[in-house]
């Protein structure tokens, strides 16, 4: 969150929220102090940033990588009031030292990345993972992979509402909204599978960290099972599947409207292809294709659907709508991709890794 | 130690250094509120403004091609915003500059409002940062209110911050001469998993004795310091400046511009 994307009542707003949170959570930790466990949260807020250096390759994305956000592993090691202090002073270290995030949006980065993944994280992964005397490993990872993603995706998913409470950016909400939610969703998924190896490894090593007895917190050392990384993956692909198209539904995308409204003086579109070839293509494809255009045909398979009134469409982008159709449409269409990269995968093994393992 | 990779200006000398933190923190804080205040198609209004921050880091004796490089660093997220909204607001406005009359459409007078207003926040924070150590800065902060334990831990984490990113960046090449990205997926992220765990229990350990010898030294809750701040003359003199510099653009900035 920046400076420019804020009104100064709401910059002041959220700061005043930000200032009363963090310093609830100040009381709090200082309640508990008497838990030698928390001594300096400052030592851990500089162990975030180093963290955040490891970073690892992701599978099937080459050239990106995937790191800690830290503070729902905080949250969920520590407590929630440890983890909103110690990300208070994070972020604020982010601001001054590295320029990142502005001076005046501090309060609302506090709320974003702070207080609401904090708090969410550590209930979800409680509530899922329950008492942590005797957790499964499988358990444990999605009540991470949970945590994560829903601390982190309702965390971002406040930016929109608060740069449009301000008025300064244009982009309609819908839209802002969706691209965060999705690029959220894979980073919580990330960050869920970071935080899965972190407590499983602690638990293995340093049972005493996590409130365990030495001796029998070994018993959780193994992976978490093919069926819930599975599932997992395959949940968030279709949440991502689902809100995207839910939101980007509501309006035409950028490069479509480019050409579909920007008329040039002739009065036309600006893009034109008069060739009999492509005009056929298209009527065959309006004609066959199950869902045209993300939703549900309104007329019989192999006929040519009816022009929708302009009037309608331009009702219907307002807001977006929640179109079950759409949604379904979406979830078909990443069900359908995900079946034919599994294929891909299996048909291009030879990968290095393979070759090394031979 | 990379430890004067962002703010190696801050130990230098100059009459910008001189000034005491307080009234810089003040000003910059003041200098963000006034910048964001300006309406969305503001553009040309917001020329005046750079004076401030250039000013500072000319006289800071900071290079400029720094703080510039800083704002390219932290531009790519905000330059997608930038360059999403022309697409939506499309109505058009007024822009004269001089005899000359244009039409613009608003988004794009947006999209330009918004990468000044970055580029000079960007500008302001690098020149307070590249002027004033961060310590002093801690102070100002404690001396304006800032509760204690907050400044502790900012102190704190200043002080072990490249530390442990030099001990980070040790493990994970460590990891990576080992061959880790070769190995598969699973492996891969208990190997990452167990380098971020066994820092973590590092850390842990490194605050607690840290903690327990500080106790041992009388540490009884708050920090004393020698380090002193002054207000000078010369203080109240450039705040009574940034003040009146501030009220001028911001109420009267050159309406034939």
């Amino acid at each position: 969150m920046a400076n420019e994307l804020l009104s100064v009542p709401v910059a002041a707003a959220t700061a005043a929220v930000g200032a009363a949170a963090v310093a609830m959570a100040v009381r709090r930790v200082r309640l508990t102090a008497a838990d030698q466990r928390s001594p300096l949260m400052g030592v851990l807020g500089a162990f975030i940033f180093a963290a955040q250096m490891i970073n690892f390759t992701l599978p099937g994305l080459p050239g990106t990588s995937g790191h800690l956000g830290g503070g729902v592993l905080l949250a969920i090691l520590l407590g929630p009031a440890v983890g909103i202090v110690t990300m208070a002073a994070i972020l604020i270290v982010q601001c001054l030292l590295f320029q990142d995030g502005g001076l005046l949006a501090l309060g609302c980065n506090l709320i974003n990345m702070g207080v609401v993944p904090c708090l969410l994280g550590w209930a979800i992964y409680h509530g899922v993972a329950g008492g942590a005397e005797k957790v499964r490993a499988w358990r444990q990872y999605l009540a991470a992979w949970l945590a994560c993603v829903v601390g982190v995706t309702a965390g971002a998913a406040l930016v929109p509402f608060e740069s449009a409470a301000s008025g300064v950016l244009q982009v309609p909400l819908s839209q802002f909204l969706g691209l965060m939610l999705g690029v959220h969703l894979v980073i919580g998924f990330c960050e869920g599978a970071i935080t899965f190896a972190v407590i499983a490894y602690l638990r293995r090593v340093r049972p005493e960290l996590l409130g365990l007895d030495p001796d029998e917190g070994s018993s959780a050392s193994s992976g978490p099972g093919y069926v819930a990384v599975a599932a997992s993956v395959l949940v968030t692909a279709l949440l991502l599947a689902g809100v995207i198209s839910w939101f980007a539904s509501s309006c035409p995308d950028g490069l479509e409207w480019s050409y579909r409204e920007l008329r040039p003086a002739a009065g036309d579109r600006a893009i034109q292809n008069q060739s009999p070839l492509v005009a056929a293509v298209e009527r065959w494809q309006q004609r066959w294709s199950p869902m045209t255009d993300y939703t549900r045909r309104t007329s019989p398979l192999g006929q040519l659907p009816v022009e929708a009134s302009e009037a309608a469409s331009q009702a219907a982008s307002a807001w977006a709508r929640p179109d079950g159709w759409r949604s379904l449409a979406g979830v078909l269409g990443t069900l359908l991709t995900l079946g034919v990269l599994a294929g891909l995968a299996r048909w291009t093994r030879r990968t290095p890794a393979a070759v090394l393992r031979k | 130690m990379h430890h004067h990779f962002i703010d190696r200006f801050a130990m230098e000398d100059s009459p910008i250094h001189r000034l005491d933190a307080r009234v810089k923190l003040l000003a910059v804080l003041s200098y963000t509120v006034v910048l964001i205040s300006f309406d969305r198609y503001a553009v040309a209004e917001l020329a005046p403004m750079a004076v401030l921050p250039l000013g500072l880091l000319w006289f800071g004796r900071v290079p400029v091609w720094f703080a510039l490089r800083r704002v390219a660093i932290l531009s790519p997220l905000i330059l997608m915003l930038v360059l999403m909204s022309p697409l939506y607001d499309r109505g058009l406005h007024p822009v004269a500059f001089g005899p000359w009359q244009y039409a613009v459409s608003g988004g794009w007078l947006t999209a330009a409002d918004i990468a000044a207003k970055f580029t000079l926040g960007v500008l302001a924070l690098t020149a307070l940062m590249c002027t004033t150590p961060f310590a002093s800065l801690l102070e100002a902060m404690r001396r304006l209110g800032m509760p204690q334990v907050i400044v502790l831990q900012l102190g704190f984490l200043y002080r072990y911050l490249f530390v442990l990113i030099d001990e980070a960046m040790r493990v994970r090449r460590a990891r990576d001469f080992r061959g880790a990205a070769l190995a598969p997926m699973g492996r891969r992220l208990a190997a990452t998993g167990g380098v971020i765990g066994s820092l973590f229990s590092r850390t842990l350990d490194r605050s607690q004795r840290t903690q327990l010898a500080m106790a041992l030294r009388g540490y009884r809750g708050e920090t004393r310091s020698l380090k002193r701040l002054h207000f000078h003359r010369s203080d109240a003199v450039y705040f009574a400046l940034v003040a009146a510099y501030l009220v001028v653009c911001r109420c009267w900035y050159p309406s034939w511009f």
